[in-house]
């Protein structure tokens, strides 16, 4: 799945997003599996199309974006950064309210508040898989908002 | 880093991976449908159709009727079966244009009829007002049929939704075109054909507009 994966991306971590995918496609529509039937064209069949999905995704954000190295450009005096300060604010809470509230709940127990598995899940009465699942989520849906690539 | 996160989440798939229910072979779910469609057509056919309109339209010219009417025929089931097909991963992709060949003969049967008929009753007699009943019955049917087809499909989740949905469309508008046969009491002109295939373009795209919604949901 990943040589598949790197054959279709950019880059090593674009390609373990399409592995990543691909195993949440995989646990999504595990009942069209037919029992006897051979297992490679259908998880070959998946593997190909969130590559291409991923692919049409980098294409479409690239298109969108404009870089523009003067805008990198800050200053020491704090005053100068407080627009990007703000507008950068506002672009995490927009990012946040895409969240659904299981995993806004999830991001905020375990990575904000930093609490232990276990204490997250008896405070929100989320199982642990469950609160694993939605933190793992979340972060790919912030990630693929910031467009950055920056590990957990 | 990345890797790690991948095996994290491989382990938490398989913790709360449940028991499912394995969809049926996606032959036997096609046939169920169209064995239902099938009994419902022949129910309306017997109390409603008009089968001695049928003879007449097509008197002397028998054969050609029923290699017409089979053409249609064949167009929606072979569509209607690969869209069923279409919507499991890994199954053969010619499904898509299996029912370009007896979609062709069907065009080619009727434009034959259609100028047969021109060159009987000219120009004078080209009437769009039957045109206009024939698209209300095809969309009509197609309106009836196309949400149980797009149901039972999306069970699948298909992870390419769009041939799926234009698959559906098609195999919908071709047996809602089969079923009108029966109840066309007059000769099909090229108008009629016109606003068959337009009745069936509206029907395939509507169905491809709702694709992943639809057919995909989240």
């Amino acid at each position: 799945m990943r040589s598949l994966a790197r054959r279709h991306s950019w880059s090593e971590e674009m390609a373990e997003d399409v592995v990543q995918d691909v195993l949440l496609t995989l646990h999504r529509i595990r009942h069209t599996y037919e029992p006897g039937r051979p297992v490679k064209p259908w998880l070959a069949a998946i593997a190909r199309r969130r590559a291409v999905d991923a692919m049409r995704r980098q294409g479409r954000q690239s298109a969108r974006e404009v870089h523009d190295e003067a805008a990198y450009e800050t200053f020491a005096d704090p005053q100068a950064n407080r627009n990007e300060a703000s507008e950068a604010a506002d672009e995490v809470g927009r990012m946040l309210g895409e969240l659904t509230p299981r995993q806004k709940e999830a991001i905020d127990l375990v990575k904000l508040k930093q609490l232990s598995l276990a204490e997250a899940s008896a405070q929100s009465g989320q199982s642990v898989a469950s609160l694993k699942v939605n933190v793992h989520r979340a972060i790919r849906k912030l990630r693929k908002g910031l467009g950055k690539g920056a590990d957990e | 880093m990345s890797e790690q996160a991948t095996e994290a989440l491989i382990e938490t798939l398989a913790a709360e991976a449940r028991p499912v229910r394995v969809l049926a072979p996606p032959l036997k779910r096609a046939l169920a449908l169209l064995g239902l469609a099938a009994v419902a057509g022949a129910a309306a056919i017997m109390l409603m159709g008009d089968m001695d309109g049928l003879a007449d339209r097509y008197a002397g010219r028998e054969s050609m009727m029923w290699l017409e009417m089979a053409a249609m025929l064949t167009t929606g089931l072979i569509a209607v079966t690969g869209a069923f097909f279409m919507a499991v991963p890994g199954r053969s992709r010619r499904w898509l244009l299996a029912p370009l060949p007896p979609l062709l003969i069907w065009i080619a049967l009727s434009g034959m009829g259609c100028w047969r008929v021109l060159e009987q009753d000219g120009v004078g007699d080209l009437a769009f007002g039957h045109g206009m009943d024939c698209l209300v019955f095809i969309l009509g049917t197609s309106l009836a049929v196309g949400p149980i087809l797009v149901w039972r499909l999306s069970r699948a989740r298909p992870i390419e939704p769009l041939p799926v949905a234009l698959l559906a469309g098609l195999g919908t508008a071709s047996l809602s075109a089969f079923l009108l046969s029966f109840f066309h009491p007059f000769a099909v002109t090229f108008v009629d054909l016109g606003v068959h295939l337009v009745a069936v373009a509206l029907v395939v795209g509507a169905l491809a507009a709702l694709n992943r919604r639809a057919l995909a949901p989240a």
